[in-house]
């Protein structure tokens, strides 16, 4: 049996998950990151897309959407982000629309932004095609 | 006369009878409130108990964190006092507490300037009154304030505090100790004090002295930082927001009992006197009587 240990997802709202696992993979800024038990000590931030658990002894691994947030990696993993949802909580109608909203957003918008607040709604419609996208790949693994 | 005294007396039962009945709804009214919002508090602490940790942890590494964030590396001119109060009174002394602390804070450091943010009506209105700078307030009721606005009403004090206009930020709320006792509290929220991390660091040297300085930072150590001191600011203040509200409630139910005790006392008193006052006017109705039989034989 491989090594475990504890992970606690916390959200604003609720703690999302508390439980030892195997490994957890999640999408850092640099790229997706797989943490294992014996991990050297890390702090890292997360960018939107999707985690990933191996619970101990079990087959299937667990997917979520999440959204931003930080890993703190010790003896103990703590992950906390600002959105998570998991894969059966997932509304994949609201998800397309939501990501055909964005696309549409930006795609008129892109090339005429002027104002800052021009850019500062790009980059929140990119943000939610990001979520969109995460969500809808999440929502895929149940298939 | 006599009647008189009587019906003065039975008009002022019948209005601490009402008030009594006001009160004692409201009491029962602020228990259900308390319960509601104590089950919200319960769970939040359980797991905000988590993340302050673990970000405290990594707080306490000192070195790692970047100068701005640390007491001492810059002269504090101008203090940011949040203050969270509540919208309605009747509460007993709770915030007249939070005022007092905060006016105690303010003659301590009267040296520097002091601007407040504040979260409840009655702290606004009272710093207002005495002309103070207010620069920013919300005055939704506590119980529905969500974490997207606490970030909103974080965002331009971070700010501030980035910019170095502000160059402290004081956090005044009421503590819940338990359902009798709440205890108003002052946090300095940035910059951080030394000693303020020292124990979370203390379990950490003794346990791995060397991993600590091996922490791996990504994308940056200033990065992270960047991200997780905001973000702290902002999850100990939503902390305290829901706090405070169940301490509102709490204290207004005690105040509400204590009303409607002293109310129930009061009629006691007041039909003892109703009934003397009776009497005696029945009483005075019978010497007449008798004198009058007396005079005539």
């Amino acid at each position: 049996m491989a090594n475990t240990f504890k992970l606690e997802v916390i959200t604003a709202s609720e703690l999302f998950y508390s439980g030892e696992i195997e490994m957890v993979v999640v999408r850092t800024l640099l790229g997706e990151e797989g943490f294992m038990a014996g991990h050297s000590w890390a702090c890292k931030l997360l960018d939107t897309g999707v985690m990933r658990i191996q619970e101990s002894e079990e087959k299937d691994v667990k997917w979520a959407a999440i959204s931003k947030g930080y890993i703190d990696v010790k003896d103990y993993v703590v992950v906390y982000t600002d959105l998570a949802e998991r894969a059966e909580d997932i509304d994949v109608e609201d998800a397309e629309k939501d990501k055909a909203e964005a696309e549409s957003y930006i795609s008129i918008n892109e090339s005429n932004c002027n104002t800052d607040a021009d850019v500062e709604k790009l980059a929140q419609a990119r943000a939610k095609l990001k979520w969109a996208e995460a969500r809808l790949k999440v929502a895929e693994s149940l298939k | 006369m006599a009647s008189n005294n009587m019906q003065d007396i039975k008009r002022r039962i019948k209005s601490i009878n009402s008030t009594e009945h006001i009160t004692s709804a409201m009491r029962l009214v602020s228990a259900a409130k308390l319960r509601k919002a104590k089950t919200t508090f319960d769970k939040t602490t359980e797991y905000f108990h988590f993340i302050t940790g673990s970000m405290e942890e990594i707080f306490s590494n000192t070195k790692e964190v970047p100068d701005r964030y640390i007491e001492g590396n810059r002269e504090i001119k101008k203090t940011c006092y949040i203050i969270i109060s509540s919208n309605k009174g009747l509460c007993g002394s709770f915030n007249a507490n939070v005022i007092k602390e905060t006016e105690h804070n303010l003659v301590n450091d009267a040296k520097e300037e002091a601007v407040f943010v504040a979260i409840g009506s009655k702290g606004r209105d009272y710093f207002k009154k005495r002309e103070r700078e207010i620069i920013g307030s919300y005055m939704e009721p506590p119980e529905i304030i969500t974490f997207k606005d606490v970030v909103e009403i974080s965002a331009p004090i971070l700010k501030q505090y980035e910019d170095g206009e502000i160059d402290r930020i004081v956090l005044i709320y009421t503590s819940f100790v338990n359902n009798l006792e709440q205890k108003p509290k002052t946090v300095q929220l940035l910059p951080f004090r030394s000693e303020q991390f020292a124990a979370a660091g203390d379990i950490q040297s003794e346990e791995m002295p060397k991993m600590a300085n091996q922490v791996e930072y990504e994308p940056s150590i200033e990065d992270v930082f960047g991200y997780l001191v905001p973000k702290y600011v902002e999850i100990v203040l939503f902390g305290a927001v829901i706090e405070s509200a169940t301490c509102e409630h709490a204290a207004r139910r005690i105040a509400m009992e204590n009303a409607t005790d002293n109310a129930r006392e009061m009629l006691d008193k007041l039909s003892l006197f109703y009934n003397r006052a009776r009497q005696a006017s029945i009483t005075n109705e019978i010497i007449e009587v008798v004198s009058g039989t007396q005079a005539q034989n």
